[in-house]
């Protein structure tokens, strides 16, 4: 990916070259090194610190990091953010290549239905939010009010402990499926004519087919797919916020919002900064370990 | 001939959930505050009201719109340009620091927004920035990793004999980028584009943690305070939704062929 460009340098000076390439990028490396790598080493600086609002902040090495391990706060709200987790990237997912499976065919109008299905995708996440709040509302909502007309007496959705995580996680498959299937869709496109009618004329039935030829053969779009959702759900902040802010009780404080809590209504920098560290360390850790999945997965076939 | 009808009878409830949200909001921001309680909520409320809006535009939210808009095209313009110039540094010039500077650039990608959002608060107070334009803009108009490698990815492709002859012929480096790999570049541009306008629209906790004063607040912080400000007014939050949301909804119709091209685009690189 990265070859190096073929070297036309002989007719104008290599460092003139280099001046016309670092003014190209001058403001770029004052928006990338200043604003997202520096921040990114500063946090950890500040996770050594003990830091509140307008007190001067002072060295305390480890000891946030100590406090971080016997909070129970923290370990909850971690809990709960891989529960939004295990929620929203196996629904996403599945969803998206069932629809994507559904719309690759040529049929009259289809492009209509694709563009339809991505619209969520662009709605704004804190409109949506209250949208959705308004859909579940207990008594004159659209889904107790649906509900209703069969007989059923809806419960009161965000207000549950047990079910406002599920309702929250519900609204982030809803947008997120759609544009998800696009890249299924992209993948599906690029398999070859040949391997997709293959084995329907050895007489296999569909899902076999599926299974044995199709899936295999997504696997890149599958680890774009998950590793985009598995890091976009763990930052989810925008519709819990407007949603539940957090609640009932703490049953959907994610990370993000922990983090928000302590840095922006207590003021207590240094400890936000902790527990940044320690969700960008578990969003890495489960990056790192898809990748390191699918490379062998990807390797034993290609031997066995 | 029955695949096809299940198909299509999946498809239209498929497309229905997707987009019934939308209906809601639209019956509901119309709604006068007795119809609210005398309507189903998928239910228009007759004559249509636009009671909500008055109340609205008259607590300042003409102003977070115009804001927004504003803002959105400011940062989104400096995304554009600035990755457009990054990228072609990358993929065309040759350099010392190029190739790890690139990869600076791409591990940026794996740092999540809300790791960075405290040290940038910080300094943004150090160079007494909070509460400005600059100070929520700054940030992010400079260019963006991601927009910075598709572009390069793409510029990479275009040959480089087109260049290479306007180069002979005495055009210097922007001319050339401006007047021959842009125009080249079209759909790139649109996916790029597209990207940030959606994303910069979108934009909710960097906004919330940097401003605070009332003009220069966004939609989205507008209509998240909104609700808490006014208790369960739906007539209100959803009118509020609404102008939030058609911006994008309008703009995706009018570029919806674009636009899935585009997404797809950028899945399989």
């Amino acid at each position: 990916m990265l070859r190096r460009a073929p070297r036309r340098t002989s007719r104008i000076g290599r460092g003139r070259q280099t001046a016309v390439a670092y003014a190209l990028l001058a403001p770029s490396l004052v928006g990338v090194l200043g604003f997202l790598l520096a921040p990114g080493v500063i946090v950890l600086v500040l996770s050594l610190f003990d830091w509140k609002l307008l007190s001067t902040p002072e060295f305390v090495g480890l000891a946030n990091y100590q406090k971080l391990f016997t909070d129970s706060d923290v370990w909850h709200s971690l809990l709960v953010t891989v529960y939004y987790v295990v929620i929203c990237v196996p629904g996403t997912t599945i969803l998206s290549l069932l629809l994507a499976l559904l719309v690759d065919r040529k049929l009259r109008g289809m492009k209509y239905f694709r563009a339809l299905l991505v619209i969520p995708w662009m709605a704004t996440p804190v409109a949506l939010g209250l949208v959705w709040s308004w859909i579940f509302d207990p008594g004159r909502g659209a889904l107790n009010q649906f509900l209703g007309v069969f007989g059923i007496d809806g419960p009161a959705w965000l207000s549950s402990p047990v079910l406002a995580m599920p309702s929250v996680a519900a609204v982030h498959i809803w947008q997120f499926a759609g544009y998800n299937m696009l890249f299924f869709l992209a993948g599906l496109q690029n398999i070859p004519r040949s391997l997709r009618e293959a084995s329907s004329l050895d007489g296999a039935s569909p899902v076999a087919h599926f299974f044995t030829i199709t899936l295999p053969l997504l696997r890149p779009t599958m680890l774009f797919v998950l590793i985009t959702n598995v890091i976009g759900s763990f930052q989810a902040f925008d519709t819990i916020f407007v949603m539940t802010e957090g609640g009932p009780g703490d049953s959907t404080e994610v990370a993000t919002y922990l983090i928000y809590d302590e840095a922006f209504r207590k003021f207590d920098f240094g400890y936000a900064s902790t527990i940044s560290v320690l969700l960008f360390a578990v969003v890495l850790i489960a990056t790192i370990s898809q990748f390191v999945y699918f490379e062998r997965r990807t390797t034993y076939e290609v031997s066995g | 001939m029955r695949l096809r009808i299940f198909t299509y009878a999946v498809l239209v409830a498929g497309c229905l959930f997707a987009i019934f949200p939308y209906f809601l909001t639209v019956l509901t921001a119309f709604k006068g505050p007795g119809q609210l309680s005398e309507t189903m909520p998928w239910e228009p409320g007759l004559p249509p009201s636009t009671a909500a809006f008055e109340r609205l535009f008259s607590s300042g939210f003409g102003g977070y719109l115009v804001n927004t808009a504003l803002v959105t095209a400011g940062i989104t313009l400096g995304q554009v340009v600035f990755a457009i110039l990054a990228a072609y540094a990358f993929a065309r010039l040759s350099f010392p620091g190029r190739d790890a500077l690139f990869w600076v650039y791409l591990s940026t990608l794996m740092v999540p927004p809300v790791v960075t959002m405290i040290p940038l608060y910080l300094m943004m107070q150090k160079l007494g920035l909070v509460d400005t334009w600059a100070g929520l803009m700054l940030p992010t108009m400079l260019g963006t990793p991601y927009a910075i490698f598709l572009l390069r990815q793409f510029f990479r492709g275009i040959p480089a004999d087109l260049e290479d002859a306007a180069r002979i012929d005495g055009a210097g480096r922007v001319r050339t980028l401006v007047s021959i790999v842009l125009p080249l570049s079209k759909p790139i541009l649109v996916t790029v584009t597209t990207l940030a306008v959606v994303a910069n629209w979108n934009s909710f906790l960097w906004p919330l943690i940097v401003t605070s004063s009332e003009d220069k607040r966004l939609l989205s912080v507008g209509i998240a305070l909104f609700k808490g400000e006014i208790g369960v007014d739906y007539n209100a939050v959803m009118a509020g939704s609404l102008i939030a949301l058609a911006p994008l909804l309008v703009l995706f119709i009018v570029f919806q062929r674009f636009i899935v091209r585009s997404v797809a685009v950028t899945g399989l690189k």
